[in-house]
C-alpha cells in the first residue's frame, strides 16, 4: 500500500462540458457530434480557462480542448488541501462564466474519470483510487477491441479486471491488456523513464527579424517537429507531453503543454503551435489582455509582439512501442504536400483547404463530409452502410453544394408535379437550369421517392429525385420537395 | 516467401515526390487515355486542357493519384469526389481548395509547389503575362496543370465532342454509361489531332474506352436511350 501511494501522482483534471466529447463516453451519444472541423476554434475558445487555470499552477497540460489536467500535490499543499484547490479553481473557470467539473485522483485516468462523476467532479483521498476504479465498467478504457472481448470472457469492471495478475493481463491480451491492467490499477498507463536521459531532446528555432504572423513559426513548427521526433526515435523514446515555447521580442515567453503519447504526426504538433498562437492572439485582441505586463507565465496574450522563439521540449519519456497513424490511414502527406497545403491554409483561412472524406447518404452531396486540412474526422455517417434508396452508380461529377432552382415543365408548359403516389402529372419536357433557357428533354427517368428521418421533423425530408437528359447531352440529377424543383448535380 | 517479397516491394508507392523534381518524367493516366496523350502519360511541368468541368478532368489525375501522386482542385466548389473515387482517383491523396478567391494565382502556385497534379478551374480568364507564369511554376516544380477551361499555351487539349448517354428512356431505366467521343489536340511539330470513344463514365464510374460501334452495350433491360441530339 505504502509503495502504492508513493508512486501515485496526484492529478486535478478540469472538463468543461461545454465542449463537445470526442469520444462520447459519457453517455450523452448526442453530443459526439463534433465532426473535428472546428478543432482550432475549440482551441482558442478554451484559451482563457487554460489561463485562468495557469494562475493557480504554471503547467497546464491541455489534453484536448475542453480538458486540462494540472498536478495537485504542489498546488493543493499551497492552497490549503486538495479539496480547497479543487473548490478555487472551479470557482474561479466558473466566474470566467464557463461551466465546468474538477476531479482529482491518482493518476490522470482516474481523475479524468473522477471529474465526470457528479455535476461538480469528485475528490478521490490518495490510495482510494483502486477502490473508485473498480465499479466502472471496463468500457471507460476507450480500448475499443479489449472493450468487447472482456465483458464476454466474465470481466464487466475495472475492479474485476485489477484483481487478475499484471503479468496475465499481458500475456492473454497484449500490450493492450498491460495498459488496461495497469489504468485499472490507478496507475499511469506506462511507467515513466525515472531518470532523465542525458542528452537534451529540446528543438529551437530563432526568428531573427522577430516574426509578426503565425504562419512562419508555424511551418517552422513542423520542421522543429519532424527534428524532435528524430532525436526521439533515434534513442527510441516517445514523450507524453510536448511543450511548447514560445519568446517574444518584449521578453516575455509563454508556454503551453499539449497531450502528445507519441501519436502526434509533426504536422499535429504543427497545429497545436498554430491554435495555440491563434489563441494567444485572439485573448489578446479581444481585450482581456490587462495581465499583459506579468511577466513569464502563462497568463498574458502574445499581443501584437513578434516571436523570437519557438522550442519545443518533449516532457515525460517513455520507450517508444510503435506509433499508430490514425489520421491519415496509409496517405501521410510529405513534407511537400503539408507545406503547400499549410501556406494556402495561412494564404486563405483553415477551413479553406479540405480534405474530401466519403461518407454515408443518399443525396450525392451527404456523401462527401470536407475537413479542413490537418483535422481528424470520423463521418457521423458511414458510408459502408447499404443507405437503401441512394443514387446508384456511376456518381455524378459536379455536386452542387447547394442545389441549383430549376424550372420543369411538361409538354404544354406546366410545372411538372408528383402526386402522394408518386405519380408524375405528365412527362417532364423542359428544363430550366438556375433562370436558364428552357432545354429540351430527351430523356428522364424516375420519380424515385425519399421519405428521410420522419421521426426528426426539422430534419424529415420527402423528396421526389429524377434523371433528366436535356437536348445538349447533359444529364442532371433533379428533386422535386415541397413543390420546387431542384437540381443537386451533373452528370458527365 | 521470395515472390512475396518481390510484391510487398512492388506494392510500396512507387515513387516519392522528393524524387521526380527535375521535371522529367510522365504521370500515369488511365490505360483509355493513354492514346490520347503525346507519350502516354501527363508530362510533368505541362498545362493540359480537358474542356469544361467534367469527369474528364477528374479521369486525367485519377490513374497518377492510385500510382501515389497528390492531387489539389481549386475553384471547383462542385467537385463530385464520389465520382472522382469511382474513376479510381483515392480521395485521400487529394486536397481541395474550393474558393481560392481573389488571389487565386497564388494559391495555384504554392498548390504547384506541393503537389504532383493540380486541377483548376480559373475563376476568370487570365490574362497571358499571368499564365506563362503559372507554365513557369508547373514546369520548375515538375508538377502538371489540369485546367478546366481555356489556356491557349496548353500543351495537350483534350475535349468531349459528341456524347450519348445510355440505360435511361422516357420515363424508364436509369443513367448507365455514357459514350463519349474525346478528341485531343496539342502543340508542337507532328502533333496530329486524335480521337477515342471512351465510356465516361461507364456503369461502374469507371473510365474505359468504348468500341467504336458498342452503343447499346450498357443499355440494361430497358431500350437505348433516343437520344436526338
Amino acid at each position: 500500500m505504502t509503495s502504492r501511494a508513493a508512486a501515485a501522482r496526484r492529478v486535478l483534471v478540469l472538463r468543461c462540458p461545454d465542449w463537445p466529447d470526442p469520444d462520447g463516453s459519457d453517455g450523452s451519444d448526442g453530443s459526439n457530434g463534433s465532426d473535428g472541423s472546428d478543432g482550432s476554434a475549440a482551441a482558442r475558445a478554451f484559451e482563457p480557462v487554460v489561463a485562468i487555470v495557469g494562475e493557480f499552477c504554471p503547467q497546464v497540460e491541455i489534453l484536448r480542448p475542453g480538458v486540462c489536467a494540472v498536478a495537485a500535490r504542489g498546488p493543493a499543499r499551497y492552497f490549503g488541501g486538495e479539496a480547497e484547490l479543487a473548490r478555487k479553481v472551479a470557482e474561479a473557470v466558473c466566474l470566467g462564466g464557463f461551466t465546468c467539473q474538477a476531479g482529482i485522483a491518482d493518476g490522470l485516468f482516474a481523475a479524468g474519470l473522477a471529474a465526470r462523476s457528479g455535476p461538480t467532479g469528485l475528490l478521490v483521498p490518495p490510495g482510494e483510487t483502486p477502490e473508485f476504479l473498480a465499479g466502472f465498467p471496463v468500457g471507460v478504457l476507450d480500448l475499443p477491441e479489449l472493450c468487447e472481448l472482456l465483458p464476454r470472457l466474465g470481466i464487466e469492471t475495472l475492479g474485476q479486471l485489477a484483481a487478475l495478475p499484471p503479468a496475465e493481463a499481458a500475456s492473454r491480451f497484449g500490450p493492450a491488456g498491460g495498459l488496461a491492467s495497469r489504468l485499472a490499477r490507478g496507475l499511469d498507463p506506462r511507467p515513466l523513464i525515472p531518470r532523465a536521459p542525458a542528452a537534451d531532446l529540446s528543438v529551437q528555432q530563432e526568428f531573427d527579424p522577430p516574426a509578426d504572423q503565425s504562419e512562419p513559426v508555424i511551418f517552422a513548427a513542423k520542421a522543429l517537429a519532424d527534428q524532435m521526433h528524430d532525436r526521439l526515435a533515434a534513442g527510441g523514446y516517445a514523450c507524453v507531453r510536448v511543450q511548447v515555447q514560445v519568446c517574444c521580442e518584449d521578453g516575455r515567453e509563454l508556454s503551453r503543454l499539449w497531450r502528445h503519447d507519441g501519436l502526434l504526426s509533426a504536422l499535429a504538433v504543427a497545429e497545436r503551435v498554430r491554435w495555440q498562437l491563434d489563441g494567444w492572439r485572439g485573448r489578446a485582441s479581444g481585450g482581456q489582455g490587462d495581465d499583459a505586463d506579468e511577466p513569464g507565465g502563462s497568463g498574458s496574450g502574445l499581443g501584437t509582439a513578434g516571436i523570437t522563439l519557438l522550442r519545443l521540449v518533449p516532457d515525460q519519456l517513455v520507450r517508444a512501442t510503435g506509433r499508430q497513424l490514425a489520421l491519415w490511414g496509409d496517405s501521410v502527406p510529405s513534407d511537400r504536400v503539408a507545406r503547400a497545403a499549410i501556406r494556402v491554409q495561412a494564404m486563405l483561412g483553415h477551413a479553406c483547404v479540405t480534405r474530401p472524406v466519403l461518407a454515408g447518404g443518399r443525396s450525392p452531396a451527404e456523401q462527401v463530409l470536407l475537413v479542413p486540412f490537418g483535422d481528424a474526422a470520423v463521418p457521423l455517417r458511414p458510408a459502408d452502410r447499404p443507405w437503401p434508396g441512394q443514387i446508384p452508380a456511376p456518381a455524378p461529377a459536379t455536386v452542387f453544394g447547394s442545389p441549383l432552382a430549376a424550372s420543369v415543365t411538361d409538354g404544354s408548359g406546366q410545372p411538372v408535379s408528383v402526386s402522394g403516389r408518386a405519380q408524375v402529372s405528365a412527362p417532364p419536357a423542359w428544363l430550366s437550369a438556375d433562370g436558364g433557357p428552357a432545354r429540351a428533354v430527351t430523356a428522364w427517368a424516375g420519380p424515385w421517392p425519399v421519405t428521410e428521418r420522419w421521426w426528426d421533423p426539422p430534419h424529415a425530408r420527402r423528396q421526389a429525385r429524377f434523371q433528366l437528359v436535356t437536348e445538349d447531352g447533359s444529364a442532371w440529377l433533379a428533386v422535386l420537395q415541397d413543390g420546387r424543383w431542384l437540381l443537386e448535380a451533373s452528370y458527365g | 516467401m521470395g515472390t512475396g517479397v518481390a510484391q510487398v516491394i512492388s506494392l510500396a508507392p512507387a515513387r516519392h515526390r522528393d524524387d521526380v523534381l527535375t521535371g522529367e518524367g510522365l504521370l500515369p493516366v488511365l490505360p483509355a487515355l493513354r492514346a490520347l496523350l503525346p507519350g502516354g502519360g501527363l508530362q510533368r511541368g505541362s498545362v493540359v486542357t480537358s474542356g469544361d468541368w467534367g469527369l474528364l478532368a477528374l479521369a486525367l489525375a485519377a490513374e497518377a493519384v492510385a500510382d501515389g501522386a497528390w492531387c489539389a482542385i481549386a475553384g471547383v466548389p462542385a467537385a463530385g469526389m464520389r465520382a472522382a473515387a469511382e474513376a479510381g482517383m483515392d480521395p485521400d491523396r487529394v486536397l481541395l481548395v474550393a474558393e481560392p478567391g481573389p488571389g487565386w494565382p497564388q494559391v495555384v502556385a504554392s498548390l504547384l509547389d506541393g503537389f504532383d497534379i493540380v486541377l483548376l478551374r480559373p475563376p476568370e480568364q487570365p490574362p497571358p503575362q499571368l499564365r506563362r507564369k503559372l507554365e513557369a511554376a508547373a514546369r520548375r516544380y515538375g508538377s502538371v496543370l489540369v485546367v478546366a477551361g481555356e489556356w491557349p499555351g496548353a500543351q495537350s487539349r483534350l475535349l468531349v465532342t459528341e456524347a450519348e448517354w445510355t440505360g435511361i428512356g422516357a420515363g424508364h431505366g436509369r443513367l448507365r454509361a455514357r459514350r463519349a467521343r474525346v478528341a485531343a489536340s496539342g502543340r508542337g511539330a507532328g502533333e496530329r489531332p486524335r480521337s477515342a470513344w471512351l465510356w465516361l463514365p461507364g456503369p461502374d464510374g469507371t473510365v474505359t474506352a468504348a468500341g467504336e460501334a458498342a452503343s447499346g452495350m450498357y443499355s440494361g433491360e430497358s431500350a437505348p436511350l433516343a437520344s436526338s441530339g
